[in-house]
């Protein structure tokens, strides 16, 4: 990139393998196997070892919201726990804001931890024994804040996420909607600048999760945190991210936009899960576009389409259009062309 | 289909014989073999005294140094828990009782509400007009300053386990350990160390009290859910405040959990301790009242300490449940009309000492006592007799030795053991057809064991026996683990002691095993049978040890047969609960499937619910061993043989070695039995995939 701004989150070769000694076994089999990460897991498997995070390296941009997604048991819920360092990595780096976290004392991590990084529980983790607005405010008590100040602020949370009026309700009172409500709060109540989210919609139903994803884009809207969002559900993650990271037995597969990821599947596994997407509501005028010099001479129709337009209103627009349509910007300049044709043959939903 | 399977590859017969038929088979050959021998080598049933070490007197000159090293700090502590045991003593003792009644009620109310004062009440009422007020109060006093330290102990350890997981299982091990130790073990040592007086049951009972609450921690800790640990981590907690804001404040229902059993031990050792004297606690009143035969007068301590034990119980237990709360106005309302009603009858008070409202009671019981076995001696004899007879000594001394014209009518002819053996191996041989040949050769072993009995078995059968149980529960390292462990008895010169505990708590252990588990099948096909037995065994389980040998001692005097009763009826409810709990807990779609599949209640009885708590009911029975075990020390005072009564005797000599070497090999029974049946349990879960 030419603008070196420091992205939030830096993972560069990410390891995290369990077993005895797994350090040493680790750099043995890379050598072993000649620097291939692949090859190098392979050796660690039939070891007994486990390698639940392998060669990971992306990066999280300020204000971006990055989704993590992959079945149960492809090292998400892992990855995401390296890099808030509630697991030690095995071996490779993860810079926060710039700062090496692996190195960083136990003291210095704490402090990161009051001051910078909130985290959101699949199954809430609510802490059993005390309020809501106690919940909420634990984050500040270990801090040291006074008990008035941490109230105040427990409120405005809680306010934010709509439980207004239940903060002295005890979890166990609470519905699985309003528990994970109560889950976002605390991880706010410090106002992090890094956001984790585990699964935090995965134990709701279907309804309530739809609103809280909704709630939740909301949140983000004005918040601007940078993200680590973990799922398990493509479609959660397609509406959710700006970019998507698709994992598979512990190695990230592939990293791109929704749209990307959509369209441009990196191997059938990805495939997969694209499989049943609505790809229309998800991908853009853009990725079929042609550049203007496979423009023909005459083009009899324009439905008035546009670069960001979803190819769903796109292919609404030319219902009648059999020769390729102009495609503008909004300043009206003619920036490439579309064929009918490829529209419909990118909303194929894949039979094979 | 006839694809034909591929020929198997010569397999000589030995081959296909099941783990458990080998094991079967080669205690058998160890058996006839051993039997075979026995007339013409001595040494094969009796371990000669020249192999045997002197182990007892090392342990004694080992332990007598170490004793003696650190008897001054002992001393010292001792003199340092005199203070707080001085004033639990006095605050208790000389507040007047209508305070320690009201405050036990409102603390009851402010627990559990209604239900609970009223307990309390009543129960403490019953205290006062029993007369052993001040020596109830002596003995709560005890419990006051042993359960604090038990506690505290306790939660460090388990605190310190969940801490540095590199120690756990050294502490779980030694929390087995400490818990298979019989009670009386504790005692000599303990004498030695901190001298005669009260403060050895208070140590005696903070060290038997402290394992259940660090286990409790232990358990809590780890059962608090990875994602609330990862929250307070994640809020930047550091490790004192995630452990004391959110870790223990998460698991405090089963912290409070151990503070209930912790209080349940300590009382009951609290009482054991009494026979060691010095101390006018009620645990002594028992045990004089006891010796002087006044079973009215021991039937109504007992039953005071019956009645703390249950108020104890009770009202612990309500703090290991969410409770609801109750109106502290009303808690408030107790108090003051108790300090009102305390402050007016001042000086009116009679003294608690001279209450003898029950002796009334105790007298007639005695009498009607009395009448009752004038009336029904000799039925109360034949039914001991019989199961003396019949039951008790040929399971002991084995059936040629067992029957004689004076018990059986008749002697014992080797054609008589020839007929034994026949019967068996035609019983066996009948099994073994019909598919079942462990059964076949177990019923072969049982016959043998029969005819020698328990307590003349010969050292090499029963080493090989328990190497091959063993090796069938869980393989090769539990088969060695457990003969190296017996070998160390053997050798130290305890064996036929050791024999002796086994062959009696043994036999209880079958009997609680066969009434146990039919009474736990019933109550799991009746809800009746369930419903009366529930209060009958939550009772049993809260009386303290001490007072089981009471009533036996009653009707059947000192003796064996008392002895076998009382560790039946001790041991006999973890084996009801399990069996219960094992059979109704059948999830509902295995049942469902049977139904539909046409079987009838009978048949999904035995096919369905019973295989499925078979791991289960293994565990109740490991614990209706070890319940026995515990049992069988104390049974010692009325008249048992073998290792509890050598440990009994050791405490009256102060003999350390003898008390704490017969201590450890009560120990290793134990512990050899306990990993046993675990195996088995543990082999039939995993055969289920639970």
């Amino acid at each position: 990139m030419a603008t070196p701004a420091p992205a939030a989150i830096e993972c560069r070769n990410l390891w995290q393998v369990f077993g005895p000694d797994a350090e040493s076994q680790l750099s043995a089999a890379m050598e072993q196997a000649g620097g291939d990460p692949d090859v190098a897991a392979g050796n660690l498997k039939e070891k007994g070892y486990i390698p639940a995070v392998r060669d990971a390296n992306f990066e999280v941009m300020p204000g971006e919201l990055f989704v993590i997604m992959g079945l149960s048991g492809s090292g998400k819920s892992t990855l995401i726990r390296c890099i808030s360092h509630l697991l030690g990595a095995t071996s490779g780096e993860i810079r926060i804001e710039g700062e090496d976290i692996v190195s960083a004392s136990k003291k210095r991590l704490i402090e990161l931890r009051r001051k910078k990084l909130g985290m959101v529980f699949q199954h809430f983790g609510l802490f059993p024994h005390m309020s809501v607005a106690d919940n909420v405010g634990f984050p500040l008590k270990v801090q040291g804040v006074s008990r008035k100040e941490r109230r105040q602020r427990a409120m405005e949370v809680i306010s934010l996420v709509g439980l207004e009026g239940r903060e002295d309700a005890f979890p166990r009172e609470l519905s699985g909607g309003q528990r994970q409500r109560v889950g976002i709060a605390r991880s706010l109540a410090v106002n992090p600048d890094i956001w984790f989210l585990d699964e935090p919609f995965s134990a709701l139903d279907p309804l309530i999760r739809r609103q809280l994803q909704d709630e939740f884009l909301n949140i983000q809207a004005t918040l601007k945190k940078s993200i680590v969002f973990i799922t398990h559900d493509i479609t959660e993650a397609l509406k959710l991210a700006d970019r998507i990271a698709i994992m598979r037995d512990g190695k990230i597969v592939q990293i791109g936009t929704p749209a990307e990821i959509v369209l441009n599947p990196a191997d059938d596994y990805v495939r997969e899960f694209s499989r049943d997407v609505a790809k229309g509501q998800h991908a853009c005028v853009d990725s079929v576009m042609r550049p203007l010099d496979q423009k023909p001479d005459n083009m009899p129709d324009d439905p008035g389409l546009r670069p960001g337009m979803t190819l769903d209103a796109a292919l609404a627009a030319c219902m009648q259009c059999y020769e390729p349509v102009p495609v503008h910007d909004e300043n009206g300049v003619l920036t490439g062309i579309v064929h009918p044709a490829d529209l419909v043959a990118a909303l194929q939903v894949e039979t094979k | 289909m006839s694809i034909a399977e591929p020929a198997p590859v010569t397999a000589p017969w030995v081959g296909r014989l099941t783990p458990g038929t080998r094991a079967a088979l080669i205690t058998l050959i160890a058996g006839a073999v051993t039997l075979l021998l026995a007339p013409y080598l001595p040494w094969i049933t009796i371990w000669p005294d020249a192999w045997t070490l002197p182990a007892t007197q090392w342990v004694d000159t080992g332990l007598g140094l170490v004793l003696n090293l650190i008897k001054p700090a002992a001393r010292w502590f001792s003199w340092l828990m005199e203070f707080p045991m001085t004033w639990a003593n006095f605050a208790l003792v000389s507040t007047p009782w209508p305070l320690v009644i009201g405050v036990v009620t409102a603390l009851g109310w402010y627990l559990g509400g209604a239900s609970m004062a009223a307990l309390g009440f009543l129960g403490l009422i019953f205290v006062l007009a029993s007369g052993y007020w001040v020596e109830s109060m002596n003995t709560l006093a005890l419990v006051a300053v042993s359960v604090p330290l038990a506690v505290l102990t306790g939660g460090a350890i388990g605190i310190l386990a969940n801490e540095v997981p590199r120690v756990k299982s050294a502490v779980q091990a030694v929390l087995d350990i400490m818990q298979t130790v019989p009670t009386f073990a504790y005692l000599t040592p303990l004498l030695l160390l901190f001298g005669f007086g009260p403060v050895v049951g208070l140590i005696a009972s903070a060290i038997y009290a402290a394992p259940p609450m660090a286990r409790n921690v232990i358990l809590g800790l780890e059962r608090v859910e990875p994602e609330i640990k990862e929250a307070a981590m994640m809020s930047g907690g550091n490790r004192l405040q995630q452990l004391f804001l959110v870790e223990i404040p998460t698991a405090r229902l089963q912290i409070m959990v151990g503070v209930n059993q912790c209080l349940m031990a300590a009382l009951s050792m609290v009482i054991i301790a009494a026979v060691i004297g010095g101390f006018n606690d009620i645990g002594w009143e028992v045990l004089l009242t006891m010796r002087k035969a006044q079973f009215g007068q021991a039937l109504l301590a007992g039953l005071v300490i019956v009645v703390f034990a249950v108020v104890i119980d009770r009202m612990s237990a309500t703090l290991a449940t969410d409770r609801r709360r109750f109106d502290a106005r009303v808690t408030y309302g107790i108090l003051g009309a108790t300090v009102i009603v305390t402050a007016l009858s001042l000086g009116f008070l009679p003294d608690p000492a001279t209450l003898t409202l029950l002796d009334p009671v105790a007298d007639s019981v005695d009498s009607s006592l009395g009448d009752f076995t004038a009336a029904n001696g000799a039925a109360l004899n034949t039914i001991k007799n019989g199961a003396m007879f019949y039951g008790l000594l040929p399971l002991r001394i084995g059936l040629d030795e067992a029957v004689l014209p004076f018990t059986w009518g008749f002697s014992w002819t080797p054609a008589m053991s020839a007929g034994l053996f026949a019967a068996a191996a035609l019983i066996g041989a009948v099994m073994a057809l019909r598919g079942n040949v462990v059964g076949g050769l177990v019923v072969l072993i049982g016959a043998g064991i029969l005819e020698t009995g328990v307590a003349q078995m010969p050292w090499p059968f029963v080493l090989i026996a328990v190497a091959a149980l063993g090796w069938v529960a869980s393989g090769w390292r539990l088969a060695v683990i457990s003969v190296l462990l017996l070998s160390t008895i053997l050798i130290s010169g305890l064996w036929e002691r050791a024999l002796l505990s086994l062959y009696l708590s043994g036999a209880a252990v079958f009997a609680c095993a066969v009434v146990g588990g039919a009474i736990g099948l019933l109550c799991a096909v009746s809800p009746l049978a369930w419903k009366i037995m529930r209060p009958i065994s939550d009772m049993l389980q809260t009386i303290p040890l001490f007072v089981f040998l009471i009533p036996v001692l009653m009707f059947f005097q000192i003796g064996e047969f008392s002895a076998f009763l009382a560790i039946c009826a001790y041991a006999i409810v973890p084996m009801i609960r399990y069996t219960r709990h094992g059979l109704v807990t059948t999830p509902d779609e295995l049942i469902e499937a049977a139904t539909s599949s046409g079987a009838t209640e009978w048949q999904i009885m035995r096919d369905v619910r019973a295989p499925y708590a078979a791991p289960t009911i293994l565990l109740g029975l490991n614990q209706t061993i070890l319940y026995a075990f515990a049992m069988l020390v104390i049974a010692a005072l009325i008249g048992t043989t073998g290792l509890g009564q050598s440990i009994y005797l050791a405490l009256g000599q102060a003999d350390v070695g003898l008390g704490v070497s017969s201590g450890a090999a009560m120990a290793i029974l134990a512990l050899v039995a306990d990993r046993l049946v675990q195996g088995f349990a543990e082999e039939r879960r995993k055969a289920l995939g639970l």
